[in-house]
């Protein structure tokens, strides 16, 4: 039997400079180098800036070093007087990020959105033989550690949007929470 | 990250301890491979005591599947809650993976 959600709720990663996520007014800002051993670390100097109320602070946290890893490695090949640019603004409502990096951009991109429509029609088809081709996008530069499925978790994840500005060298995002529906009356 | 290895009847049951993050989920795919060139056929990866998994343990997980698939051999993973089972949820692989509740299930289903 086919499962029509996936289909129905078919996303993607765009491409949109003007998107209202690169606002970047009132937002936190730090700055690192691209050393890969210190992601984990970096990423926690964010996080801690976010209020405990948000539950699955473990999942913000992992999604959040995903895309700084991908900047380290990927945009700014570890390359470390090369800048990882973040901005960060959280709430109990919400989780919003711009990062930045100094690489060549996601030059990918459309490839991944074409990968991942295939990836999500063989699911659709709960082609299970089929899926083992679509769990992981990889690239010629993919290493052995690149799991190849960082952003197929993060464009569920960042719900209220995964865009990359122009050059796809910056990527914005945000996430909402759900809020704690109050009794009437 | 922790790998302790123990023996159910022909079952190889690989207790994970830790988180499974970009800097060590090699290690998981490194023992199983070594268990493959011993000769072993049933694997039960045991992830009760792991509460954060990223990309690149997603990525050990999924190599170990395959290659074990490919083999006609048995995998079966286990114990996977909170975070990790999030992550798995978001990648849409719940399907993929041979996943039960406990060890005892899939010490059960390794007898099927």
């Amino acid at each position: 039997m086919s499962d029509k959600t996936y289909l129905s709720e078919m996303k993607e990663i765009r491409v949109d400079e003007n998107s209202p996520l690169f606002d970047k007014t009132g937002m936190l800002y730090k700055e690192f180098p691209s050393d890969y051993r210190q992601i984990r670390y970096f990423t926690l100097l964010i996080v801690q800036s976010a209020p405990l109320e948000i539950k699955e602070i473990n999942l913000l946290e992992q999604q959040i070093s995903e895309v700084i890893k991908n900047a380290v490695k990927h945009g700014n090949q570890c390359a470390v007087d090369k800048k990882v640019r973040v901005w960060y603004s959280f709430d109990s409502t919400h989780a919003h990020l711009i990062v930045q990096d100094q690489g060549a951009g996601f030059k990918d991109l459309e490839k991944w959105n074409e990968f991942n429509k295939k990836r999500l029609e063989i699911l659709s088809a709960q082609d299970f033989e089929k899926l083992s081709d679509f769990v992981s996008f990889r690239t010629l530069k993919s290493d052995d550690n690149d799991g190849g499925n960082a952003l197929f978790a993060a464009l569920e994840y960042w719900n209220g949007g995964f865009v990359f500005n122009d050059s796809r060298n910056a990527v914005a995002m945000l996430k909402s929470f759900p809020q704690k529906k109050h009794a009437i009356g | 990250m922790e790998l302790k290895i123990r023996k159910n009847g022909f079952n190889y049951i690989i207790d994970v301890n830790g988180e499974m993050d970009l800097y060590n989920s090699y290690k998981l795919k490194e023992l199983v491979m070594k268990m493959l060139e011993k000769k072993v056929q049933r694997f039960i990866i045991n992830l009760e005591n792991v509460d954060y998994i990223d990309s690149s343990g997603i990525g050990a997980l999924i190599y170990i599947c395959s290659t074990i698939k490919k083999m006609n051999l048995r995998l079966i993973i286990t114990n996977i809650h909170g975070s990790v089972k999030k992550v798995i949820e978001l990648t849409k692989l719940m399907g993929y993976f041979p996943i039960t509740n406990s060890i005892e299930e899939a010490i059960l289903q390794m007898e099927d």
